[in-house]
């Protein structure tokens, strides 16, 4: 539907594929005219919104992704590999968190947001992300930690402190389940739209999938909004290209053991 | 290579105690080994020793200096784990590294000490494979190597031969006591494997519940076991054990009876396979049995037969001797090698003969 003309998508039924691929859609979601044999293709009126949605869209979610792996990874480790008093309490209310669906605690962050003058910045969006994303990851990532060889007690043995064996020995054997924790986060919060919608909708920290949803509303812009769903789908897509050899190598099955 | 004590040692973890007053000594150079069944503390013992876990209470010396509160890696101790666990991501030669990193020794030195160990045991041309490109016992072999290349105090060795196949653990056995006995250094080796611990140890320590039974060289464990447990753990096949009671210096169970030395009440006699002999049914004060079954080992066979009460008795016969189950057949012990253990489960020390005979063999 992006690269069809105006024209043929008022057609009925509109052909399933066009008869020459038409970039006009494309052209137009950035803000720019786009001749075409029989007129020009105007630019969109969202255009600055989709702009400003990607740009942010992509620091929202590398800046969660960042802020979920460093938090996430030390905490599913120690959740895997050590004992500590109140561990199975505290891991149970890491479940309960992810328990929750979005629409539940929407109006008590906006209420808290109002007063913290978060309403409609990036951070209070990537801090309602964090929300679902950290407790999510570490639950995926308690049971990868658990698979690993037990190589604690050589790394004591060696002369590795805590902190030194993690970094330097754990994580690196790690490698497939920080991939995997990268990848999730990132999607989540890439395509994060019910408290993106509430919280930073129609002010300058929009983000993409609300920026999209504007064509759906007052003038229906069909070819436009099937353009920027195909420029959505481009970085996850990336990001799961080069990310997804990792993915096999985890094994999630073992996860409950 | 140090002189280790081990002195009043226990180790708690919530109700369940893993190491009751454990007492040991090792000397320098010894190889002693650690022997019992799953759970009886030997491991969690041989943590304490490397400083890994820290005791309830006790202490642990080397050189008779007092190491409870130093830990794994200032002890100097080198371990080799159960299927000599390596760092997956790391190439043979950076995990025998990581053994020297606080050493302050320069690149050039560190790969020359290297160089030396690799020779010694044939594996310089593992060295730049990963741990998932070796097998077992090529794994086990640069474990042994990251152990001896930081030149330690002592090595600890936790069960390194369990995940190995029959026949490459037979060899390795016999290569790391080698080893052990070139470089003299002090050792302590766990394992569940009494086969392998009369093979190997110097001394062996017994262990069961927590509790060490006895301490002794392979040939006391075997000839003159202190406990009841000792003895029906060590040897294969196991020595029999016959509950019953001691009545005016006979043993007696049923009809079957044998002259012993020891003061009267409940007792158990024990007796080794190759020391009871196959008798005629019937004959006097002899144990009735019925054949149960006949294991073939080549050399000789192990005749199992079922006494009155359902207990099952091993009899080391000769590769001819033929039995169809269900065969009825006496049993008489050879009286001097019988060994009395008294209802605490303490062998009863007046009787003599077994040590005497053995001792000088």
């Amino acid at each position: 539907m992006a690269f069809l003309t105006p024209l043929e998508i008022r057609r009925f039924p509109w052909p399933l594929i066009p008869h020459e691929a038409n970039l006009a859609a494309f052209y137009n979601i950035f803000g720019f005219d786009y001749a075409l044999p029989n007129g020009t293709s105007p630019a969109s009126g969202q255009a600055e919104q989709i702009i400003r949605g990607l740009i942010n869209s992509v620091a929202v979610s590398i800046v969660v992704t960042m802020i979920t792996l460093v938090i996430v990874l030390p905490l599913a480790y120690m959740f895997a590999r050590t004992s500590f008093r109140l561990k199975n309490s505290l891991l149970f209310a890491i479940l309960l968190g992810t328990a929750l669906p979005p629409i539940s605690t929407l109006i008590p962050f906006y209420a808290m947001y109002l007063r913290l003058g978060l309403v409609g910045t990036l951070t209070g969006l990537v801090i309602v992300n964090l929300t679902v994303t950290v407790p999510l990851v570490t639950w995926m990532l308690i049971g990868y930690f658990r698979n690993l060889p037990p190589i604690e007690r050589l790394a004591r043995i060696d002369g590795y402190g805590h902190l030194a064996a993690f970094v330097g020995l754990v994580l690196p054997q790690a490698r497939s389940g920080v991939a995997v924790a990268a990848v999730i986060t990132f999607l989540f919060a890439w395509n994060e739209y019910t408290y993106a919608l509430m919280l930073v909708n129609g002010s300058t920290a929009n983000t993409l999938p609300t920026a999209i949803s504007g064509f759906l509303f007052m003038y229906p812009e069909p070819s436009n909004l099937a353009a920027s769903v195909i420029i959505t789908i481009v970085p996850p897509a990336l990001v799961a290209y080069f990310l997804q050899r990792h993915v096999g190598d985890m094994n999630l099955v073992d996860a409950v053991r | 290579m140090a002189r280790i004590e081990v002195q009043g040692l226990h180790k708690i973890y919530g109700k369940h105690v893993a190491v009751q007053g454990l007492d040991l000594e090792i000397a320098a150079g010894e190889l002693l080994v650690l022997l019992g069944p799953s759970g009886c503390g030997k491991t969690t013992t041989l943590n304490l020793i490397a400083g890994l876990d820290a005791p309830s209470s006790g202490a642990i010396m080397f050189d008779g200096q007092d190491v409870t509160g130093i830990s794994a890696y200032r002890r100097n101790v080198a371990m080799v784990f159960q299927s000599a666990l390596l760092y997956p991501h790391l190439t043979a030669l950076r995990n025998i590294e990581t053994s020297l990193r606080h050493r302050g020794l320069d690149r050039a030195a560190r790969r020359h000490r290297i160089a030396e160990v690799a020779r010694m045991l044939g594996i310089e041309i593992l060295l730049n494979k990963l741990p998932s490109e070796l097998s077992g016992g090529e794994r086990q072999l640069v474990a042994t190597a990251k152990a001896i290349v930081r030149e330690p105090e002592a090595f600890l060795l936790d069960e390194p031969l369990s995940a190995l196949d029959a026949a490459l653990r037979l060899s390795l056995r016999a290569e790391l006591v080698k080893l052990q006995k070139r470089l003299g250094v002090t050792t302590v080796f766990v394992t569940h494997d009494q086969v392998e611990a009369m093979t190997m140890g110097d001394r062996i320590a017994v262990m069961s519940n927590g509790r060490l039974e006895q301490v002794g060289t392979p040939d006391e464990i075997y000839n003159a076991p202190v406990t009841l447990f000792v003895a029906g753990f060590i040897g294969t096949p196991p020595m029999n054990l016959i509950a019953g009671e001691i009545v005016a210096g006979q043993f007696r169970q049923g009809r079957f009876s044998i002259p012993v030395t020891a003061p009267p009440g409940p007792a158990t006699l024990g007796v080794r396979p190759q020391d009871v002999r196959v008798v005629a049914p019937g004959g006097e004060g002899a144990l009735q049995v019925e054949v149960f079954a006949m294991e073939h080992l080549g050399r000789e066979s192990v005749l199992i037969a079922e006494s009155g009460d359902g207990s099952k008795m091993r009899v080391l016969v000769p590769a001819n001797f033929r039995a169809r189950m269900g065969d009825h057949l006496g049993l008489l012990p050879d009286s001097a090698q019988c060994l009395v253990f008294g209802a605490d489960g303490r062998r009863v020390i007046v009787e003599r003969g077994s040590v005497s005979r053995y001792a000088n063999r």
